[in-house]
């Protein structure tokens, strides 16, 4: 039986011990940034929002890359623990996206003196959260499992899609969203300290991915588990 | 250097409550 519910358990059991690590981490991360890592001298302090906007965004968009490639597979395979994952991932990514939504903002208002602004990238990076919101919306009201995985997974597949755009609305529109300052073809535009703590971060924000999504993965088999027994 | 040292403390904070409820909730759900 491909609904198992020992490894759902067992699923559970190790995504909470990386999520513990995880959190170790984000602690760690918050004493280094804070305490360890000089402000920018022409942002300031507000610069240091960075080491947790940039690593919540690069953990929400990959978690929206992997519900994309496990829809397809889905669609392909018609096997339920990818749609799991999928569900899995896809509020992974969503509880990644409020940070990025809210973090980005705080860093806007002093920066550019607004809290929001509709260009390009801010634009599309909403417009996926709210693509998301529709993909549980959707998962919500389809009561037959095959049906509102089948859905659901195209619209997964369609927040996938979108990823690469949101990364390159920065090169293709002229927007107020800052351009790269590490991913660049001629390399980090930050001093050696201030990498160090940014790399520390993404490194800690992909781990609590993985233990959050390994959580929720063993969540969503229950829950599929229980309703395989009541159909 | 501006003085937004109040900015930064409110997006640590958000950040680390989405971050804890988050765990609390996976927590509390996978109690089986």
């Amino acid at each position: 039986m491909s609904l198992d519910l020992a490894a759902a358990d067992r699923a559970i059991a190790r995504g909470r011990v990386l999520t513990l690590l995880a959190l170790a981490g984000v602690v760690a991360v918050y004493v280094l940034a804070l305490q360890f890592t000089p402000p920018e001298r022409l942002q300031g302090l507000a610069q240091k929002i960075f080491y947790l906007h940039v690593p919540a965004a690069w953990s929400g968009l990959m978690a929206f890359v992997l519900v994309g490639i496990t829809s397809a597979l889905f669609l392909w395979l018609k096997e339920p623990r990818l749609d799991a994952f999928a569900e899995a991932s896809a509020e992974v990514g969503l509880m990644f996206s409020v940070i990025m939504l809210t973090t980005g903002p705080i860093w806007g208002k002093p920066i550019w003196g607004t809290w929001w602004t509709w260009d390009a990238r801010l634009t599309f990076t909403l417009f996926e959260f709210l693509l998301f919101c529709g993909y549980f919306a959707l998962r919500s009201a389809v009561r037959e499992r095959e049906e509102r995985a089948k859905f659901s997974a195209v619209v997964g597949i369609m927040g996938m899609l979108l990823v690469p755009f949101i990364h390159l609305t920065v090169y293709l529109f002229n927007t107020t969203h800052p351009q790269p300052v590490v991913a660049r073809v001629d390399g980090p535009a930050l001093p050696g300290v201030m990498l160090r703590t940014f790399l520390i971060s993404l490194g800690t924000f992909t781990l609590l991915y993985l233990g959050f999504v390994m959580q929720r993965y063993g969540i969503a088999i229950r829950t599929a588990h229980q309703e395989a027994l009541d159909a | 250097m501006p003085d937004n040292g109040g900015f930064m403390v409110a997006a640590y904070v958000v950040t680390a409550v989405v971050l804890g409820s988050y765990a609390v909730s996976l927590w509390r759900r996978g109690r089986s």
